[in-house]
């Protein structure tokens, strides 16, 4: 096990704050369960990637973030958006094309970003957004800002040259940096083992001399403690910080539709709706540490967990009249 | 002075008077300092020179970076042909940022390697094609004249561009030129005004436009002459007046692209001037277009001036 994460970090909270985490968490599925409605009943043109099964990393990055940090985040950037905002509709709006949208209908969804909220820049192109981020880590060098960049990719994007350029910069002009990679396994339809060797990225941010960290579990509480712990360690260093987080996509399927393919067979979620995922009070989706809330369940009581969610549910629904 | 040491000399006043400037590129303070082009730079104490890995195309991002945090930055580039690996940014990147009309400054300046000698790898001449894929402003470096106003006005300003030198005209004298028209966005320059012929020069080639002048001018010929010094958008008006008095065109295009800027011009020209002669010189390539060479433009000028002395005779009572 890479993973550093051994500090109780639930018990260093209290009791309201882990409440209010376990809260946020709700509110980050049962958000894109109602988007994923809409995408159902076609209400949107655009296409959108749901980050169903990720909401631990994008609360732990948002909660970590001071004022002065910028995140740069990539196609899949709904759970950040959301967990930024704070709000659901300015982005169902932007989804809509409308002017009362997050970014007055400009941006739609694989460049959502947020200025105000820190999101500075957000690409749909893979790898494209490392060096922005760079770009972005030098400028805060030169004019002596606060603040650390924090710069998301996929485990597709990790792929592309540039995450060696970028790291082999970063540390060359010792740049202060969180570059986290979301590993779900899959890019578009094919696993990793079905269209590359292996990476091995502690190896690849050891040779640079990069300080490597794997995440595993989605547990909220350890996630945040540690990504704090990184980033204090980035910023009093001038270095920049790998950070690997293991998480599932959920919202695949099997097929079932004679002609179609083999029934029987597993269908990656990769964008538009998830067919298989209902909007529910109780959002659980897998009985399994792919799936943030059922990490919560080691922290609550199932019970407690189901009366949080539908008043999150409700307040949301209520936001969107 | 020299092309290249005129164009060192006006970058080096520029950048040691900004703040918060960041100049970087591969070898940008180190050996010859990309052939004399970036040679002894001095920045403030706000600002830094980095002589950067190898990684263009995160060099491109990282202007862009740089902009969105509001420092203004200079990538020099040794070769344009290296800014292929860049063009993700180019186009993506720089279609995020320009929403929001950036207050940093963002150039890239890199050499056209015109000169064919460097081989198959180093033949991309047409400054054009970078700057119309996403509608990029861009601009050539032709003389001295030119090189004083792009520099002056373009190098550091809010925005994003891109400016090529020529590498053929590195160890040219530049001779001093009147200016009789220069528009607000340094895009199109007329250094002179005559009535028998209107010369209009595209991405490098104004040095043979200059040449024609001068020989036709020992002709008792008197040419206008124009120099386009970045592609379409632009507003052809100026040339088009010009057009419509002499009546006869010679149009100098130096790209080796399929792309040429020139071909915009003619369209709007051919649709609004009744033309007597039109000249219209482009690159012919031979199936040794690839090879080893010095690339230069043919240009038969005494048959063009016999073209032209034909028609001015014509014209004549």
């Amino acid at each position: 096990m890479d993973s550093h994460i051994n500090t109780p970090a639930f018990s260093l909270f209290n009791v309201e704050y882990n409440l209010l985490i376990a809260e946020e968490l709700l509110r980050l599925r049962l958000s894109q369960m109602i988007i994923n409605e809409k995408i159902k009943n076609k209400e949107f043109k655009i296409p959108i990637h749901l980050a169903l099964g990720h909401e631990a990393i994008a609360f732990s990055v948002e909660a970590s973030m001071e004022p002065a940090d910028q995140l740069v985040l990539p196609h899949r950037n709904l759970h950040y958006n959301l967990a930024r905002e704070k709000s659901l509709k300015p982005i169902v709006e932007e989804f809509l094309l409308k002017e009362t949208g997050l970014a007055k209908s400009q941006l739609g969804s694989m460049n959502l970003a947020n200025k105000e909220k820190g999101i500075v820049y957000t690409s749909s192109i893979l790898g494209n957004n490392l060096s922005v981020a760079t770009g972005l880590a030098l400028g805060k060098k030169v004019r002596k800002e606060n603040g650390i960049v924090l710069v998301v990719l996929g485990d597709g994007a990790m792929e592309e040259g540039s995450l060696y350029e970028n790291l082999v910069f970063l540390r060359s002009n010792q740049l202060p940096s969180l570059v986290i990679i979301e590993n779900n396994q899959w890019s578009l339809a094919t696993k990793i083992e079905e269209r590359r060797c292996g990476i091995d990225l502690k190896k690849f941010a050891d040779s640079l001399g990069i300080k490597f960290e794997k995440l595993v579990g989605n547990d909220p509480y350890q996630y945040f403690s540690r990504l704090k712990e990184l980033k204090e360690y980035s910023m009093s260093n001038n270095l920049p910080v790998c950070i690997e987080v293991e998480l599932a996509t959920l919202g695949y399927w099997h097929v079932n539709t004679e002609g179609y393919a083999p029934p029987g067979r597993f269908i990656n979620y990769h964008a538009g709706a998830a067919p298989t995922v209902n909007l529910l009070e109780w959002p659980l989706i897998e009985e399994s540490t792919d799936d943030p809330l059922f990490v919560l369940k080691k922290y609550f009581d199932e019970n407690q967990l189901r009366k949080i969610s539908a008043k999150v549910l409700l307040s949301l629904q209520e936001e969107l009249l | 002075m020299k092309y290249l040491e005129h164009i060192n000399q006006l970058i080096k006043i520029k950048v040691s008077e900004a703040d918060n400037l960041v100049i970087f590129g591969q070898n940008v303070s180190a050996g010859s300092c990309l052939s004399g082009l970036t040679r002894n730079l001095k920045v403030k104490e706000n600002s830094m020179i980095i002589n950067t890995p190898n990684c263009e195309n995160t060099l491109c991002g990282i202007g862009f970076g740089l902009m969105l945090n509001k420092v203004s930055s200079i990538f020099f580039m040794k070769q344009q042909d290296f800014l292929l690996l860049g063009i993700d940014h180019l186009v993506n990147t720089y279609n995020f940022i320009r929403r929001e009309n950036p207050s940093a400054s963002f150039t890239i300046m890199f050499i056209v390697v015109d000169q064919g000698y460097q081989g198959l790898q180093s033949s991309l001449n047409n400054l054009g094609d970078f700057c119309s894929i996403a509608r990029i402003p861009g601009f050539a470096i032709t003389n001295k004249v030119d090189a004083d106003e792009i520099i002056g006005a373009h190098l550091i300003s809010p925005g994003f561009r891109m400016i090529g030198i020529s590498q053929r005209l590195f160890n040219e004298e530049l001779s001093d030129l009147p200016l009789i028209h220069c528009n607000e966005d340094k895009t199109l320059f007329q250094y002179f005004e005559g009535k028998d012929a209107t010369i209009v020069c595209f991405n490098l080639s104004f040095s043979y436009g200059l040449e024609l002048h001068q020989q036709l001018k020992d002709k008792n010929l008197n040419a206008s002459l124009f120099s386009v010094n970045a592609v379409t958008p632009i507003k052809w008006e100026e040339i088009i007046r010009d057009v419509k008095q002499t009546k006869k065109i010679v149009v100098i295009d130096d790209s080796k692209s399929m792309n040429l800027s020139c071909d915009n011009f003619l369209a709007h020209t051919l649709d609004e001037c009744e033309l007597k002669s039109k000249i219209i010189i482009k690159r012919e390539l031979l199936e040794d277009w690839l090879w080893p060479n010095s690339d230069k433009l043919n240009l038969d000028y005494a048959e063009i001036i016999n073209k032209l002395k034909q028609t001015t005779h014509q014209n004549e009572p």
